[in-house]
Formats: C-alpha cells, sequence, structure tokens
C-alpha cells in the first residue's frame, strides 16, 4: 500500500476494491458456482450418472483426441513460426505475423464456416471428397482442422516476443562453437524457451477442449460420434437435462481451474510473465 | 593463423554496411577495429566470423578461400557483447559445451572435458566459481566465461565484439590489461571490435579505423595518432582542433591571414587544418600568429587545459600546455601551431594530401 505515491484516498481506493471485486463476484464467480451447485442438484449420484453415460464418455474421449492431435501440432507450428519469425528476416514476414493473429480477430463461427465451404458436399473440394469417399464436415477431421485453426495463435503469440527479447546471440554462440543446428535447437533454444512454450501449450489446452463456436458448425452434432464436450452440454441444456448438462461443463469449468493454477504455479515458480501477449 | 578480407562488400537492405574492403592480420597479431557506429567494424568481424556472408569478396584463413564455409566450420572463437552466456548451464558446462557438442570420433571423453573446462577455469582466474549460473555473476566475471568458452574449442582465431563494452571504467581498464597479457601468452591472433579510441590503441599491435564502411587507415597506435591518415582518423582519435583554410601559392590562409607553417602544402584550394591541443605554443599578439583570446583556464595534474576564442571559429580552441605557464582569462595572446596536418575540404572522408605538410622547425 503506497497511498503517498499514488496520491489517492483511503475512500477511493476501498471504493475501486469494492467494484473490482463485486463485479468479478457478479459475473465471474457466481456463475462458476453455480454450475457446480446446479450439478450436485440431485446428489452426488445423479452426477456420477451423468458423468459416466455413453454419450459424455463418447463426448469426453472426442474431445481428448481433437485436443491431443490439435495441441501437439500446434505446439510444432507455433515454434516454427516463431523461431522463423524472430530469428530470420525473409520477404512476407508482416504479413505472416498478421496472419497468425487472424483466428483471434475473426468470429469462430466464419472460422467453421470457412471449412464447409472448401470440404463440405457444395464445398469445393466437396465433389473430389466425396468420390473418394471421404468425409471431413460433420466428422472428425473437420473439428479437428477447426480446432487448429482457433488454437493457431497461443503458442506462437506466447513464444514471438519472449525470443524477440532473447535475440540471436545464443543460438549464434553455439554455433560459432560448433554445435549442428539440431543441437543448438535442443540444448540452447528450447531450454531458453520452455517456460514459455509450457504457458503457451496450456491456454492452447483449454482453449483446444472448450471451443464451440468454430467446431459446432463443422461438427453435425452426431451424439456419440461428433459430439465434443461443449457441444454435448449444449445439446443436454436444450433438452432440459439440466443436471447431466451441468454436471459435463462443471469437467470444463474445473479444466479451467486447473489451467489457471498451473499458469499460476508457472508464473511464481519461474518469475515468467507472458510478455505483451495481448491476451 | 593469418587471416585476409579481400574486397569484401555488404549490404544490408538498400543499406550499403562495407564497400570493398581489405584487410589482412597476420599470425598471433592483436588487430583492433576502431570506428563510431555505423561504420562496417562489427559486420567485418561478423563475416570472418562466417556468422554473415559477404556479397562479393573472399575471406582466406592461411591463404585458404573459406569465404563459403560456415561459422561451425571455420574454427573461430567467437565473443559476443552481450556474452551470450547459456543462462541455464553452469558455468563449468557453459565453458564445457564446444567440447560436448563435437561428433563422437573426435568427442574427447567426458573426464577430460570436465578437466579442460576446469583449467580455462584457472586460466580466466575464476576456479571456485564453476558452479555457479551466469545470473550469479559480474559482468567481468561473465565476460572471462565467455573467453573462457571461447577458447576451450582451441580457435585459430579470436574473435572480440566490443569486449569490454558492457563494463563499468574500473573493471573496464583492469580485465583489458588482463586480456593483453592473455593473448600474449598464447599467441593466438585475434581481432577485436571497439568504438573506444584508448582502448584500441592501447590493446592492439596495429588499429583499423572505419568510418561509412571503408577502412581509413591500418597503422601500428603510435602511427595513428601521429600521422593520420584522412582527416576523419584525425578528428576521430585523439583529441583535436580543426580550421577551415584556404591554400593557394604555397601558403595556407586562416580568414585571410596567411599561417606560418613549415614546408609547401601538396593541395590547392579550400583545406582543413588539424592539430593536437599540445602542438601549440601561445606567445605575445605581435599580428604574426592568429590571435586568440584566453576564455577559461584549468590546472589539471601537470597540464594546463585552455581554452580560447578565435574569431570565425564556433567551439573554443583547445590548448594543453605542460611548461607550467597558466594565462590568464581574457589575455590576448598570439597562437603559433607548431604541429599540423593538412587535407583537402569535402568531409570525413578526404584522404590526406601530404605527411610533410606544416610541422614548424
Amino acid at each position: 500500500m503506497n497511498a503517498q505515491a499514488t496520491g489517492e484516498s483511503a475512500a477511493t481506493r476501498l471504493g475501486l476494491i469494492l467494484v473490482a471485486l463485486l463485479f468479478l463476484g457478479l459475473l465471474l464467480v457466481l456463475p462458476l458456482a453455480s454450475i457446480f451447485v446446479e450439478a450436485l442438484r440431485r446428489g452426488i449420484a445423479a452426477y456420477g450418472r451423468a458423468v459416466v453415460e455413453p454419450d459424455a464418455i463418447s463426448a469426453i474421449k472426442l474431445t481428448l483426441l481433437v485436443a491431443a492431435i490439435s495441441v501437439p501440432l500446434n505446439l510444432v507450428f507455433g515454434a516454427a513460426a516463431a523461431w522463423a519469425i524472430t530469428k530470420f528476416d525473409f520477404p512476407g514476414k508482416s504479413i505472416l505475423i498478421t496472419f497468425i493473429d487472424l483466428p483471434f480477430s475473426v468470429s469462430p463461427v466464419v472460422s467453421g464456416l470457412i471449412y464447409v465451404l472448401l470440404f463440405g458436399v457444395q464445398g469445393w473440394f466437396g465433389d473430389y471428397l466425396a468420390e473418394r469417399d471421404i468425409q471431413i464436415i460433420f466428422a472428425v477431421p473437420g473439428i479437428v482442422l477447426a480446432t487448429i485453426f482457433i488454437t493457431f495463435p497461443f503458442v506462437a503469440r506466447e513464444l514471438i516476443p519472449l525470443m524477440a527479447e532473447q535475440g540471436r546471440d545464443d543460438e549464434e554462440a553455439a554455433l560459432s562453437l560448433g554445435a549442428s543446428g539440431w543441437q543448438t535447437f535442443w540444448n540452447v533454444t528450447l531450454p531458453n524457451i520452455r517456460w514459455g512454450l509450457l504457458y503457451g501449450v496450456l491456454l492452447c489446452n483449454a482453449r483446444a477442449m472448450g471451443e464451440f463456436g468454430a467446431v459446432s458448425v463443422v461438427s453435425g452434432h452426431i451424439r456419440g460420434q461428433t459430439n465434443t464436450m461443449p457441444l454435448h452440454v449444449e445439446i443436454l441444456y436444450n433438452e432440459y437435462n439440466f443436471v447431466a448438462a451441468f454436471a459435463v461443463a462443471s469437467l470444463l469449468a474445473l479444466l479451467a481451474i486447473l489451467t489457471l493454477v498451473l499458469k499460476s504455479a508457472l508464473e511464481w515458480r519461474y518469475g515468467y510473465h507472458g510478455r505483451g501477449t495481448g491476451h | 593463423m593469418s587471416i585476409r578480407v579481400h574486397n569484401v562488400a555488404k549490404k544490408f537492405g538498400t543499406y550499403a554496411a562495407l564497400h570493398g574492403v581489405s584487410l589482412e592480420a597476420r599470425p598471433g597479431e592483436f588487430l583492433a577495429l576502431l570506428g563510431p557506429s555505423g561504420s562496417g567494424k562489427t559486420t567485418l568481424l561478423r563475416i570472418m566470423a562466417g556468422l554473415e556472408f559477404p556479397d562479393e569478396g573472399r575471406v582466406y584463413f592461411d591463404g585458404q578461400d573459406i569465404t563459403e564455409l560456415q561459422v561451425r566450420e571455420r574454427g573461430v572463437g567467437f565473443v559476443f557483447q552481450q556474452y551470450a552466456l547459456f543462462r541455464h548451464m553452469t558455468v563449468l558446462d557453459n565453458i564445457a559445451f564446444g567440447l560436448k557438442v563435437k561428433k563422437r570420433r573426435d568427442r574427447p571423453p567426458r573426464r577430460a572435458i570436465r578437466e579442460r573446462a576446469r583449467e580455462l577455469l584457472e586460466l580466466v582466474q575464476l576456479g571456485d566459481l564453476g558452479g555457479r549460473y551466469p545470473s550469479q555473476l559480474s559482468g567481468g566475471q561473465r565476460q572471462r566465461v565467455a573467453l573462457a568458452r571461447a577458447l576451450a574449442v582451441d580457435p585459430k582465431l579470436l574473435l572480440l565484439d566490443e569486449p569490454f563494452g558492457a563494463l563499468d571504467a574500473k573493471v573496464r581498464k583492469e580485465l583489458r590489461r588482463w586480456l593483453r597479457e592473455l593473448h600474449g601468452r598464447m599467441g593466438v591472433t585475434s581481432v577485436f571490435v571497439t568504438h573506444d579510441q584508448e582502448e584500441a590503441l592501447e590493446l592492439a599491435d596495429r588499429v583499423v579505423v572505419m568510418d561509412h564502411g571503408v577502412i581509413e587507415q591500418v597503422a601500428p597506435p603510435q602511427e595513428i595518432y601521429d600521422r593520420p591518415a584522412s582527416a576523419f582518423v584525425h578528428a576521430f582519435v585523439g583529441e583535436s582542433n580543426r580550421l577551415a583554410v584556404e591554400v593557394g601559392n604555397g601558403e595556407v590562409r586562416y580568414r585571410g591571414q596567411a599561417l606560418r607553417l613549415s614546408g609547401r602544402p601538396a593541395i590547392e584550394g579550400p583545406g582543413e587544418l588539424f592539430f593536437r591541443p599540445h602542438h601549440v605554443k601561445l606567445g605575445p599578439d605581435d599580428g604574426r600568429h592568429l590571435t586568440v583570446v584566453v576564455s577559461q583556464v584549468r590546472k589539471l595534474g601537470g597540464e594546463t587545459r585552455v581554452d580560447a576564442a578565435l574569431d570565425g571559429y564556433a567551439a573554443p580552441v583547445e590548448i594543453v600546455l605542460h611548461n607550467g605557464e597558466a594565462p590568464e582569462t581574457g589575455q590576448k595572446l598570439g597562437l603559433e601551431i607548431v604541429h599540423a596536418s593538412l587535407f583537402p575540404a569535402g568531409g570525413a572522408g578526404a584522404r590526406r594530401s601530404s605527411d610533410q605538410a606544416a610541422p614548424l622547425p
């Protein structure tokens, strides 16, 4: 508390703090708590049944599968893009930087529609795919593609400022000492960016599991087949099956809380702050 | 090992960092690349290392063309300005890095690597700090670790980019002496970049003065100071006064007044006369010399520093007297230039016209 430094009176400070807490409580904590209250309204047994019900299990599995494919891919793509942008100069670099932000700036529904337009029955590649009996839209590949698109910026956005700040000296030093490109990457670059990378992966994973809009467009909502957890929640809710809807939603909420805890632990343990990442 | 750079040119986009530069370092020589920022000195150093590649020209190590060789194949030690120590490795691991990443058939056994790293740690006088991380070291200590790491691979050539740039004045002086001594003992051909003339003159066997991507002069420190090859070198190295003069009929005139300089000037037309603050005498204002008015007198150690106003000259003329005499402020005196260099006017890049211009008996 350094009231002298900032010059605000005690009343002003108290007022500001109260407003912030009230806002936080009403808009964030209350809804979060209500998820768990609603989920447990009929008791723990009903909660358990809703979670292990076959359609719910299949939704959980699909969500995990989608995250398991899209997060590692975006880990590699994001690291590669950040590496290229910060360590080399090439024509089209600024365009690449702009495009990395595209998924953040465009509505998720539009992102989903792009894939329908490309791979749907009436889409550009529709005939080609139909002839070969390949289904992308209303199937798992479409969901994975849409998720990759949506979560692409997280790792890259986290790494670019970090790697830009670190510069190229360490890599050049390693090379001058006779290290190969791979040795340099594994022994020097990766250790330098590991916490930023982990941070990005964490956020990427949270979004991959929680994405609704884009996935909703390409999924087709086929129960037990193309429903991810967020879509399953919506279906249950629309069927007035509130306990089941909130039970599955509570799993997503737990994931969010776990992500926040891990993120804070990372920041606390390694003094890493996601500088200038804009989210 | 000797290194020869032949006609090397390098552009970054449209900006030309080097224009056809040629240079040679003899085996065991300690060479300084001296120049202001933007002079191309760091680019030249990085081209020698293989961290940049020239657009034109060749680079030879011991007569062998290595222009196309990557940095990892050149066997040079490079010390970075900010040291670039690997922050997640201990000091010992940093030093051993170059040995650990060798191909299996060239790699010494683990024990030998440790021993070699310890030896180097001793050499740079950090014997008991091997277990520390770079963040736990002072600037001067980091600098030594960076040097030990570069030396670990037995480089044939040691390249240092502003090796003392990030250190405070006292540590800098100490490390400078130590590095000079180390170079004397090891005899590795070394090239370092600096913008600090004192550093270059004190450390190097020969100094390469650069400006705007061109080498202005290559010479031993004493010669750089005493016989600058261009107006730029004269202005950049050591203190200088610079007068705009007119040369004609064997006379050098300042604002119409002929200066009493010996020797015949080798140029005609507008010129620039340079002289060091201690290459002057002050005498009575008898009309034989330029008239100056003393504006400030400071005694410092064994010398007297005098600032004097000269008509038509914006900055004060700087004068250093060693014989104990001290003029009064406001005194009107005659300024006799004992030793000067004359260059044709036309900016910093103008070449020296003649060596014999000006000295007065």
